[in-house]
């Protein structure tokens, strides 16, 4: 909930119009339950409540919502773009290691570097079981799964360290599958890509 | 049994079309596949497969609305009707991504 | 004859046997709804216990109060219990005491299936129980993700026991399905049409259809992976041509079903108890039965929205996305058309009443996150996380738990016959309701958080430990209320006063009889004309009593009822019901024994408990039905019917076509299995296809041919295209010698290990039927024995050349 990076922001910003409109909508419902209840018994219009409150109401709510979320979505994906860098993470029972295609051979374990400013597809596979890849400040996860690539778009707005975990459980040493990733500026990202820092 | 099929058959319908249409853009999307991109045949594929569906869903509210099978019970008659139309706004509106969203990504 | 001395010759005829033996031999839907829900109850303590297990160890950060390898058990066995073992078998067990009593019949369509597939849950319950105090149960999670559930993961034996023990447990799932099914199209009071059926029975027909069709994936994913764990064959491993990804599809085409399988009871239950409540009759009737209808099918079409961060395009995430937002209208129908019965009448504010407001308040939260979690950029964010285990707790326990509850206390008048007298009730929910929201109001916030579910234990300084605290707290605060609510349901059915008859006022037939109920539900069975026959014949309670309406008249000595038309709902046929016997319970411990056998890897027991199976399954169809034919007996009323042994549609007919539903969806879900492989998996094609030559081919066709030439050509032709496509079947799995290769050959393996199956069953039922004609049976009572025997061989000649076409279709094309 202290989004870090673009796609974060765009979910925290989701996140919060979902929870106003909820809480509107609960407490709509809420009142109209109160009012309902003291109300002296007598008929009451079928269609008022059926049609106008159980199907009106709710579809056009939603479709403000689904047309919402898709274009974020949308937004989201990772599409092809001129300043976009490619990297690899590959889990394991309980470690992650991850490449660099503007390094090719160079590995680090466990710490992801990325440069800041600027998008960063990383392409997540497993060589065991399920796992998930996760950095929530920067944005949502992407599963691991054995024998598939999935590619996930990350950027971070400015250099720092980033805690991530996997989120897929993987047995007795779930807890601890944790990884970070660092994001440098401009300078320390060059410089990581000729080997000059760990 | 009929009075069953009536209630039955309409979401049955869209829940045919609906998956078929996933498995379908699933497939176009397989790397195996390689009809991807969003310019390629792949979405008018979708686009037709998802009018067929439509069109189906008409079809089935205008066979239960002409006594094609004469139902006794009003309640019945009028339950299929509604689930009939049920299903063809679930069908416009679950599919509403093949018109709105990018194709393989 | 007058009412005390016909409830005393229907008491003798209907009753269980005396004493602690009556528990195994009994057949009666009472009993055994009431064995079913103590069952679940205690299931549901179990579960509870896990539950605070999980909460006393996430109380503190850095807890050591359980390491990872208990805590893994422990999650994984509180979901698995309290889906598998609670919420199902509670709702079986609610439908099964209370079903013949709203549709005013006498029993289920197949008492001895409901004991046996109690008993299937008792054994198979115990089965997961002994795994958990023995420290091996299950640790994968409750859904099971292969790699590590399967060998990689866990090569212990526990996932085997959540494999095959939840397996045994779904055979009560399934044949109380059936059983509600054929119950509630076939077994309503004359003249109750399928508009005038009580909102339950929709809700119960409703739910049972989707366990059909729900259910078989999770049994198929099972044994795939049970095949995969202990032979080898590789469905979900990728180098050989499996894919993980699978299971996941399999899993959730049964899991988000399952949650309305869950949902819908409940609903069903508050539509019937809040009219009562609020002294009116229920608002849109057709509406609902609609809406309850479009949720059932729509939840087939949502189980994607489980696998958001799967790596699926997102296309196909938006159209389950779409789908997922949909499944909300039909739930608002049904909140407004309650909110509106409200409002049209005078609501009291009762106990049932109050778990009805816990419920309100609890499931429209669960409902709004579970909205947010739809939108698929959100879902990114928050899967896997606390916020995904408050949402699912506030729909689970918001949505079933509490209005189960209301249940509960609305009919414990009816399960005891004394009126709820201590006010424990009151402090109970209070209790329950705050301790509830306070353990999971503020846990979506934790998941906001970046909070896991699964995790054993957490670091401090994440801003976690206040609220996992204050859940903790509030989680015991609602343990306390349950064990209250425990207390105040034994204690009130012990000692409280007697009550009245009806003391709801309400206008269903389950109230037209003494309580609690006889053995025999109505001394006669009543002519129905309405949804609420009690609001318009007050006085239907005594002529019922009279013996006015149908079957009054106990001289026939035995346990029948009536079997109506489905649409028409005029009487059709006299069903006689068999007696309490042993062999529902001796039939599931020989079951219960198979599948020990494959736990424990001791092959030679598996095949010896399968005759014994088979043995008690001849047994038991044996003992159906009258050699010679009685003709139309009078039932009262004037009418004279046939006994359903005569018809040529008896309700085992019936059954055996709902069983075909559920038999054919597993079929689909097997084909589904195999085209997902093949188009989706790394690692394909095969090495090698299968190319059957033109010898096998004739063979198929002939044996196919011979099979569909049905009834008219007689028994011995069917079956001899039976055996042809049976040894079609070994023959072809000589062209794919070793399933452990690839998929595709453990495919084809299933595939035609599910034809022959199906073929061993059906020279089964051909050889009965001779045999009962041999025995002197007339062509009147084999008729309805017949048209059974065909439905199968039929289906199973139909799936045989589909199986045919899927072995040998890719190796021709390649």
């Amino acid at each position: 909930m202290h989004p870090a990076g673009p796609a974060a922001a765009v979910i925290a910003t989701l996140w919060w119009v979902l929870l106003i409109g909820a809480t509107l909508i609960f407490l709509f419902v809420a009142g109209l339950f109160a009012w309902a209840w003291r109300r002296p018994a007598g008929p009451a219009n079928v269609r008022r409540y059926v049609i106008g409150l159980g199907l009106a109401f709710p579809l056009t709510v939603l479709a403000a919502l689904l047309a919402y979320g898709l274009v974020v979505g949308e937004r989201l994906l990772p599409r092809a773009a001129p300043d976009v860098v490619s990297v690899t993470a590959e889990a394991r029972q309980w470690a992650w290691r991850f490449g660099y295609d503007d390094a090719p051979g160079r590995e680090t374990q466990g710490i992801l570097h990325i440069p800041a400013g600027r998008p960063v597809d990383v392409a997540i596979t497993t060589v065991d079981v399920v796992h998930s890849f996760w950095v929530p400040r920067l944005a949502g996860k992407l599963d691991a799964v054995p024998g598939h690539v999935n590619t996930l778009r990350i950027e971070a707005f400015a250099p720092g360290r980033y805690a991530g975990v996997s989120a897929e459980f993987s047995g007795p040493g779930y807890r601890a599958h944790r990884f970070e990733v660092i994001a440098h500026d401009a300078q320390g990202w060059q410089a990581f890509l000729t080997g000059e820092t760990p | 049994m009929s009075s069953l099929l009536r209630i039955a058959l309409p979401l049955t319908l869209w829940l045919a079309s609906f998956s078929a249409i996933y498995g379908l853009q699933g497939l176009l999307c397989s790397s195996r596949w390689a009809l991807a991109g969003d310019n390629l045949p792949g979405r008018g594929l979708l686009i037709a497969a998802a009018a067929l569906a439509i069109l189906l869903q008409v079809a089935l509210i205008l066979a239960l609305r002409a006594s094609v099978w004469p139902e006794s019970n009003a309640v019945i008659r009028h339950i299929s009707l509604g689930l009939g139309v049920v299903a063809l706004v679930s069908t416009l509106w679950t599919l509403i991504p093949v018109v709105a969203v990018s194709h393989c990504l | 004859m007058n009412a005390l001395r016909r409830h005393r010759a229907l008491t003798r005829i209907w009753a269980s046997d005396p004493g602690w033996k009556g528990w195994f031999t009994t057949v009666n839907h009472t009993d055994l709804g009431r064995m079913f829900l103590a069952t679940a109850a205690f299931f549901f303590v179990v579960g509870g216990i896990l539950a605070m297990l999980i909460r006393a160890q996430l109380a503190t950060p850095r807890s050591a109060f359980l390491g990872p390898e208990h805590y893994n058990q422990i999650f994984t066995m509180h979901g698995t219990i309290m889906m598998f073992l609670f919420a199902i078998p509670f709702f079986e067990g609610l439908a099964v005491y209370l079903l013949p009593k709203l549709l005013g019949t006498r029993d289920l369509a197949f008492p001895r299936l409901t004991a046996y597939g109690f008993w299937c849950y008792v054994f198979g319950g115990a089965m997961m129980i002994f795994a958990l105090l023995a420290g091996i149960a299950p640790d994968s999670g409750w859904f099971m993700y292969p790699p590590l559930s399967s060998t990689l993961g866990a090569p212990g034996i526990n996932p085997d026991f959540w494999l095959i023990g939840i397996t045994f447990v779904e055979i009560s799932a399934i044949s109380a399905a059936v059983e509600i099914t054929v119950t509630v199209l076939r077994y309503r009071a004359p003249g109750m049409r399928l508009s005038q059926m009580p909102i339950f029975a929709w809700y119960a027909l409703v739910t049972a259809v989707m366990i059909l069709t729900g259910f078989p994936p999770l049994i198929l994913g099972s044994i795939l992976l049970e095949l995969e764990r202990a032979f080898g064959m590789p469905f979900f491993q990728v180098a050989a041509g499996g894919d993980a990804l699978l299971w996941q599809h399999l899993f959730w085409l049964f899991g988000h079903p399952e949650v309305y399988i869950i949902f819908l009871p409940a609903a069903g239950a508050i539509s019937t108890i809040l009219p009562v409540m609020a002294r009116t009759r229920l608002m849109g009737y057709g509406w609902i039965v609609a809406a309850a209808v479009s949720l059932a099918v729509l939840s087939f079409g949502l189980w994607v929205h489980h696998m958001f961060t799967t790596g699926i395009p997102h296309m196909g995430l938006a159209f389950f996305s779409a789908a997922s937002t949909l499944v909300a209208v039909p739930t608002a129908v049904q909140i407004f058309a309650w909110i509106g019965t409200l409002a049209t009448g005078s609501p009291r504010l009762h106990l049932p009443m109050l778990w009805l407001l816990a419920f309100f308040a609890t499931f429209v939260i669960g409902g709004l996150t579970g909205v947010m979690v739809a939108i698929v950029p959100f879902d990114w964010q928050v899967h896997d996380t606390y916020f995904i285990v408050a949402h699912l707790h506030y729909v689970l326990v918001g949505g079933f738990v509490f209005p189960m509850l209301a249940a509960l206390y609305y009919w414990m008048p009816h399960f005891t016959g004394r009126r709820t007298y201590f006010k424990l009730g009151t402090t109970a929910f209070w209790l329950v309701f705050t301790g509830f929201h306070g353990t999971f109001l503020l846990l979506h916030w934790a998941g906001l958080l970046g909070m896991r579910r699964r995790i054993d234990s957490f670091e401090p300084g994440q801003g976690w430990e206040l609220i996992n605290l204050i859940a903790s707290v509030s989680g015991f605060v609602m343990a306390i209320g349950f064990a209250l609510v425990l207390v105040d349901v034994v204690v009130n059915a012990m000692v409280a006063i007697r009550g009245s008859r009806d003391p709801w006022g309400a206008g269903t037939l389950e109230w037209a009889m003494p309580t609690p109920s006889a053995a025999y539900n109505f001394a006669s069975l009543p002519q129905v004309s309405s949804r609420d026959p009690l609001y318009d014949t007050p006085d239907l309670p005594a002529q019922l009593a009279r013996g006015e309406g149908y079957l009054g008249d106990p001289a026939r000595n035995r346990r029948e009822t009536l079997a109506i038309d489905v649409a028409s709902a005029e009487p059709r046929q006299i069903v006689v019901f068999p007696g309490n016997t042993l062999l529902p319970i001796w039939m599931a411990a020989i079951t219960g024994l198979f599948f020990l056998g494959m736990l424990l890897k001791t092959y030679w027991l598996v095949p010896i408990s399968a005759v014994g199976v088979i043995t008690c399954a001849l047994i038991w169809v044996w003992s159906l039905g009258r050699r010679r034919p009685e003709g139309r007996l009078p039932v009262g009323r004037g009418l004279s019917l046939a006994t359903a042994a005569e018809a040529a549609d008896p309700p085992g007919w019936w059954g055996s076509l709902f069983l075909l539903l559920a038999d054919g969806t597993f079929f689909g879900a097997l084909l589904f299995g195999y085209a997902f492989l093949w188009t989706v998996a790394p690692n394909w094609p095969p090495p090698a296809y299968a190319e059957p030559g033109p010898a096998l081919l004739l063979l198929v066709a002939l044996g196919a041919g011979l099979a569909l030439a049905g009834p008219r050509a007689g028994h011995w032709v069917v079956a001899v295209g039976s055996l042809l496509l049976g040894a079609a079947g070994i023959a072809a799995l000589f062209l794919v010698p070793d399933p452990s290769a690839h998929a595709y050959d453990a495919t084809v393996w299933v595939l035609v290990g599910y034809g022959l199956l199906h073929h061993a069953v059906c020279l089964l039922m051909i050889a009965v039927v001779a045999a009962r004609r041999r025995a002197g049976h007339s062509a009147a009572t084999t008729r309805g024995a017949e048209r059974v025997s065909h439905l199968w061989s039929r289906y199973t000649a139909l799936t045989s050349l589909v199986i045919a076409a899927a072995v040998g279709l890719p190796g021709a094309l390649t």
